[in-house]
């Protein structure tokens, strides 16, 4: 190539931080898509199976609500359980916490935030630019998921409503981007991408307890809306679809979270 | 120390801002180091050179002055503009190489470099190819491939691409050869020659000397003192070294005038002599030497002699 052309997909920091993460989304939606496959090709196995109904409902009662088998071998129950009930949330969130970190504290622990800051632009636009292009990566992922349960799913009798799925989805995704954002602004805060992997990591962990637990345990039921987890995939979307409250809940969160990795980016001393 | 530098070039417009101000900044990290009440400023088209050993504080004051980080106390203004509230417009006119310089691994050149044109008020790439030919950059192979000579390239490629109006330089010679030494050094004699300023630090005090016009020295976060590279020379006392055939007679050093030290180690003679040298030519006439050498002192030795510390 010329050296008289400059490169042309790469300029502002939302193409080149789409462009650092590129290899690693493949290897993801690669993943997450293998994971999907494999979960279809087990459910004509399943598929309205007495046996299986049988079997489950078994179960101890807290085993039931723990796992989420209810309707276990219909499509949105079997989706529930072995998809969101855990895995394609918690993929999800794993993606955009590492990411989250990377975006703000990798850079810096890299060295490459000196030159990046020295350009003629605001700390808040570096912030935005990097977040929308998290937002496009957790995107990517779960249209991945949403045509491959959607569309490929009826190939293995998995038959599930576009809207419930979108529900679920659309929750896996919100919960994943309220991490990966809090995940940014730990990192934009301290510069360390292992401390904001791991205090975000904890955080949704915890927050995945109390909703599920909740179900289970008395006292815990009041505290529920502190969780995340609860807004998004505690409320059964796959059963009961959107929910405007809740949705608005995530919404409001995430925005939060969006000025609060701003406000800590631009008041940090990036001293080497 | 506050040094004001009234000169004013022929030609030129009279500046009242000067380019670069300090006034009693003061900046303390939390795990200690920092610099404490500097004041300074830099007038345009000076080659200002920062010296002083690693850890002292030279690069504490290029983060303050590209709002890297924050003042504890006292002003800073680049361009008669807050480095603060106005810092965009600041760095609008700022090239930067960093001391510790990270690239993006992933990337190559021809990439990374697109970017920062982008950033940099997307500066046309035909401003950017002429300085990718003249140092010969490899602009295609992932950054994580190149040597530490072809990567600091990537990196005076971003800080002079536009023609920045003032270039904040880091120790931009640090672990490179001499070759790609030499092209540092000549775009930032460029840069001079056009009327650029440049604000160049470094702990090789050759280097500045070589560059700089006037010359900071900073130790432990103070900066304790500010010359003109000219006037060092000037004050500064002449090295001699003289080996006699036998163990000298020590006398006769001390009717020597100008005498700033000497020392002998058996038939060695080290002194350091300002002023007129013909007194020691006349004291050595007699003598039977066998070797004499007599030169200017290096910029480390002129400090030495003038600030009288124990080391640089």
């Amino acid at each position: 190539m010329s050296r008289n052309r400059p490169s042309r997909n790469l300029h502002s920091i939302f193409e080149r931080s789409m462009r650092e993460v590129r290899r690693s989304l493949f290897g993801w939606l690669f993943g997450i898509g293998g994971f999907s496959l494999i979960m279809l090709s087990i459910y004509p196995t399943i598929h309205g199976n007495a046996g299986f109904a049988q079997l489950l409902n078994a179960y101890p009662e807290a085993l039931r609500k723990l796992f989420d088998v209810s309707n276990y071998t219909t499509g949105p129950g079997y989706l529930r359980t072995e998809v969101f009930s855990f895995m394609a949330p918690l993929l999800l969130a794993i993606f955009a916490i590492l990411w989250g970190a990377d975006l703000t504290a990798g850079e810096e622990e890299r060295h490459t935030i000196d030159t990046l800051l020295a350009a003629p632009i605001s700390r808040q636009r570096v912030v935005v630019e990097k977040w929308l292009a998290l937002v496009l990566g957790i995107a990517s992922l779960a249209v991945a998921l949403e045509v491959l349960l959607g569309a490929v799913g009826p190939l293995f009798k998995l038959h599930v409503g576009w809207a419930p799925l979108s529900a679920a989805i659309i929750g896996s995704a919100l919960f994943a981007l309220a991490f990966g954002t809090l995940s940014m602004a730990i990192g934009a805060g301290t510069g360390s991408r292992g401390f904001a992997r791991g205090v975000s990591a904890a955080i949704a962990v915890a927050m995945y307890l109390v909703s599920t637990l909740s179900q289970l345990v008395e006292w815990l039921k009041p505290w529920r809306w502190t969780s995340l987890w609860y807004h998004t995939l505690g409320i059964d979307p796959l059963r009961n679809g959107f929910e405007g409250g809740h949705l608005l809940v995530m919404v409001a969160c995430v925005a939060i979270l969006v000025v609060a990795a701003v406000v800590l980016f631009t008041r940090r001393d990036f001293s080497n | 120390m506050t040094t004001q530098i009234s000169e004013v070039r022929k030609g030129e417009p009279v500046s009242s801002e000067p380019v670069i101000r300090l006034d009693h900044v003061t900046k303390h990290y939390r795990s200690g180091g920092g610099v404490t009440d500097i004041s300074l400023s830099i007038t345009k088209g000076e080659v200002f050179g920062f010296l002083g050993p690693n850890g002292a504080g030279k690069t504490t004051i290029i983060r303050l002055l590209l709002d890297l980080i924050r003042p504890n106390s006292g002003t800073i203004r680049l361009f008669g503009l807050d480095s603060r509230a106005e810092s965009v417009a600041i760095r609008r006119r700022i090239g930067y190489i960093p001391g510790d310089l990270g690239l993006y691994e992933r990337l190559t050149p021809r990439e990374i470099l697109s970017h920062f044109a982008y950033l940099r008020d997307k500066i046309p790439w035909s401003k950017v190819a002429p300085l990718i030919d003249e140092l010969e950059l490899e602009i295609d192979k992932p950054v994580r491939t190149l040597s530490k000579g072809n990567r600091q390239k990537v990196g005076l490629v971003a800080a002079f691409m536009g023609d920045p109006e003032l270039l904040l330089l880091d120790e931009p010679t640090s672990g490179l050869d001499p070759l790609v030494q030499q092209q540092v050094h000549e775009q930032v004699r460029r840069a001079a020659s056009e009327g650029r300023t440049v604000f160049l630090s470094s702990h090789i005090l050759s280097e500045v000397g070589e560059m700089a016009e006037r010359v900071g020295l900073i130790r432990a976060g103070r900066l304790v003192a500010v010359e003109r590279v000219a006037d060092l020379a000037q004050r500064s006392a002449h090295v001699v070294d003289i080996t006699f055939s036998s163990p000298p007679d020590l006398n006769f050093l001390s009717s020597l005038q100008g005498l700033r030290s000497s020392s002998v180690v058996g038939n060695q003679l080290h002194a350091e002599v300002t002023g007129d040298l013909n007194p020691v030519i006349a004291l050595i006439a007699g003598a039977r030497i066998t070797d004499l050498s007599i030169r200017e002192p290096g910029l480390e030795e002129m400090f030495l002699t003038f600030y009288e510390q124990p080391h640089v």
